[in-house]
């Protein structure tokens, strides 16, 4: 029997429909991939390699006359004492002007003009103010210290990955130029220290928290991290989409000698 | 296939809620600022002793070279604070820059002070270590080293240099003797008495050997602790720079032979001499053992000016070590294996003192621009180095650490020391 062709094309009448199999496949298909991907990168991981730089030395040589090279060494004449860290600058791209109004300053919106500090003003909302306000200052002068190291930087860097890393490596840097550890810790031990701190920054880059996650097992060098990090901070505000982030999840800093 | 799905939505949410982990290396290793106040008296008899005990704790720790030990004239703390850590407010010693305190308490009974030395972390506001220890009245100075000791212990897992001993010549009139003491040059005992003595080492169990002239000419003389001073058999002609092998079992030694000095290696008593060097008219000198005891650093000048050299103890495999300077003398082995002190002449005719690098021969300057600096010698764990320094006048020792940092004189009163040798 056949069926008028009209009702072959109605789309009331039932036929028999390949979705089922379709969508078996489909699931197969993906499962079969993730199967493969996961079993590809398990033998392809290998051991972590840890990608630790050798220390990297170097001094520029002053113009003069080379010294015999059979002659004794001498001591340099010291150099100046480095220059008072200051926070490093926020890029500017990462502070557009936030439509409500904050609590904390961020670097491109005006800092409310401060009323003189008066005798007696001293709570702790205000001295943050303060401290915040005057970091602001610092952070004005960003324009002309943007450009330092840029070199390795991606020159359109916009995109939300290189920002986050960026930050993160202001953070490192911060972070290491107070990473003071005693030299009463034994040589034969420094190689085996590894110790992890897990901070949280608020929005204008202020440490919310900052707690040893993993011990190294030596107590100093415990101490010596954590006291890294409060020394570094505050930092600067962080960029945008990392604000959130930073503020929840928080990060996590890895120490090691 | 309802896991799957759950976990293949859940996984990178996962992912997303973990926090980034940034690695940072590159620690700049510095001395642990370190509070001390005035020990806590309980007594009359821990009043007494109160000064002498902390004048020797300070230079202790000062000298280690691994505190950097604070002014008490900026400590804001209150000076009756107690010695626990209930009692301390730790935020005054965090103002000051301290990480870490050390509150020590004395008391003496009858002919016994009692001494007890508490380590505080200022971070954690934590009590991390805890030393007690009693000695005789009269033993202050040891009751402080006892209790150094026992803090440097347990912070570096090594033991400290401040039980050690040191000798040392000290000139008076036309004589010279020498002299052991602590390591800080307290308690120091002349071992000889008139006479030009030399060139002192310290061997095992107290034992000090010397190059004396009271035969006439110099002869090397080995005096066990509390005994009398012997001549070594088979001295030659003149024999000097005996040195003591690091398990005590042997002596390195010089002896001038017509006109060539050569090196000799025995047996602690000086038994089955063996000579190690063979160069006709050259001068082999002030051999230094290696730490494990199977090389030997000397001087010779068998390429024409005096240089440093090593060679395996039995004499061979000799090489040069030192191409920088023309009069390079009076080398050192550090304990640790790595670096040989030595006593070097500059471009300005000043002696000073530099390492070089066993294996490397790399050179690196000590001593600069203060006096003339001699005659190095580390300290048994090779952190330290003791030397004469002439920056203040007259020949005096000092101690510094091994990277010639946070140079000191030993609180000797204005006493001359030469040729210092240092052991546990």
């Amino acid at each position: 029997m056949t069926l008028h062709p009209a009702v072959s094309q109605s789309m009331l009448a039932a036929r028999p429909s390949r979705l089922g199999l379709f969508l078996g496949v489909s699931i197969a298909g993906h499962g079969l991939l993730l199967v493969f991907g996961l079993l590809y990168s398990y033998v392809t991981s290998g051991p972590r390699v840890d990608p630790n730089p050798p220390v990297i030395k170097a001094t520029l040589v002053r113009q003069g006359k080379p010294r015999d090279q059979k002659l004794l060494p001498r001591k340099e004449e010291l150099p100046p004492p480095p220059k008072e860290v200051k926070a490093p600058p926020a890029p500017p791209t990462q502070a557009p002007r936030p439509p409500e109004k904050l609590a904390v300053p961020v670097p491109g919106v005006k800092p409310e003009p401060k009323p003189a500090p008066q005798k007696g003003d001293t709570s702790a909302e205000d001295r943050r103010k303060r401290l915040f306000g005057a970091f602001d200052k610092t952070s004005k002068k960003a324009p002309d210290e943007e450009l330092e190291g840029a070199e390795d930087g991606d020159p359109s860097g916009d995109s939300a990955t290189a920002e986050g890393e960026r930050y993160y490596a202001l953070l490192s840097t911060q972070v290491r130029r107070n990473y003071n550890v005693a030299d009463t810790i034994p040589e034969a031990e420094r190689m085996y220290l590894k110790a992890q701190v897990k901070m949280r920054l608020g929005r204008a880059g202020e440490v919310l928290e900052a707690s040893l996650s993993n011990a190294s097992g030596n107590d100093q060098f415990d101490a010596a991290v954590v006291a890294a990090v409060k020394k570094a901070s505050p930092f600067s505000p962080p960029p945008d989409h990392l604000r959130d982030p930073l503020q929840k999840h928080g990060v996590v800093l890895e120490f090691r000698p | 296939m309802k896991a799957l799905l759950v976990s293949l939505f859940l996984l990178p949410l996962a992912a997303l809620a973990q926090a980034p982990v940034i690695q940072i290396s590159g620690a700049n290793f510095r001395p642990l600022p370190l509070a001390v106040p005035a020990p806590v008296t309980v007594d009359d008899g821990g009043k007494k002793a109160s000064a002498e005990f902390d004048e020797t704790l300070m230079f202790d720790l000062r000298a280690s070279g691994i505190f950097q030990v604070l002014d008490r004239a900026g400590f804001t703390a209150d000076p009756k604070e107690g010695v626990t850590a209930g009692s301390i407010n730790f935020s005054r010693w965090a103002d000051v820059g301290a990480e870490s305190l050390v509150k020590v308490q004395l008391g003496a009974e009858g002919g016994t002070l009692r001494g007890e030395l508490r380590l505080f972390n200022v971070g954690t506001s934590r009590e991390d270590f805890k030393v007690s220890h009693a000695t005789p009245t009269a033993e202050t100075r040891q009751l402080a080293h006892f209790l150094a000791d026992a803090l440097y212990r347990h912070l570096t897992r090594e033991s400290s240099p401040f039980l050690s001993r040191i000798t040392f010549v000290r000139k008076s009139g036309q004589n010279r003797d020498v002299w052991v003491a602590d390591w800080d040059g307290a308690n120091a005992r002349a071992v000889t008495s008139g006479g030009i003595n030399l060139l002192p080492a310290l061997g095992p169990n107290g034992t000090v050997a010397f190059t004396s002239y009271r035969r006439g000419r110099p002869d090397l003389f080995i005096q066990p602790a509390g005994g009398e001073a012997k001549p070594l058999e088979n001295s030659g002609q003149m024999a000097t720079g005996i040195s003591f092998s690091p398990d005590g079992k042997r002596i390195a030694y010089a002896l001038a032979e017509g006109e060539s000095t050569q090196l000799y290696v025995a047996n602690a008593d000086g038994s089955s001499p063996k000579r190690i060097t063979e160069t006709p008219y050259g001068i082999n000198s002030s051999p230094a053992w290696s730490p494990d005891g199977k090389r030997l650093a000397f001087v010779s000048n068998r390429g024409g000016s005096p240089q440093i050299y090593v060679m395996n103890a039995d004499g061979s495999s000799a090489r040069r070590l030192t191409f920088q300077g023309n009069y390079n003398q009076t080398p050192d082995w550090s304990p640790r294996g790595d670096l040989i002190a030595f006593t070097a002449r500059d471009e300005r005719n000043a002696f000073d003192l530099f390492t070089v690098n066993a294996d490397t021969g790399k050179i690196t300057r000590l001593t600069q621009d203060q006096g003339n600096n001699e005659e190095p010698v580390f300290s048994p764990n090779g952190r330290l180095i003791l030397f004469t320094s002439t920056r203040d006048g007259a020949p005096r020792l000092y101690v510094m650490t091994a990277d010639g940092n946070n140079q000191l004189p030993l609180p000797m009163e204005k006493v001359s020391g030469l040729t210092p040798d240092w052991a546990q």
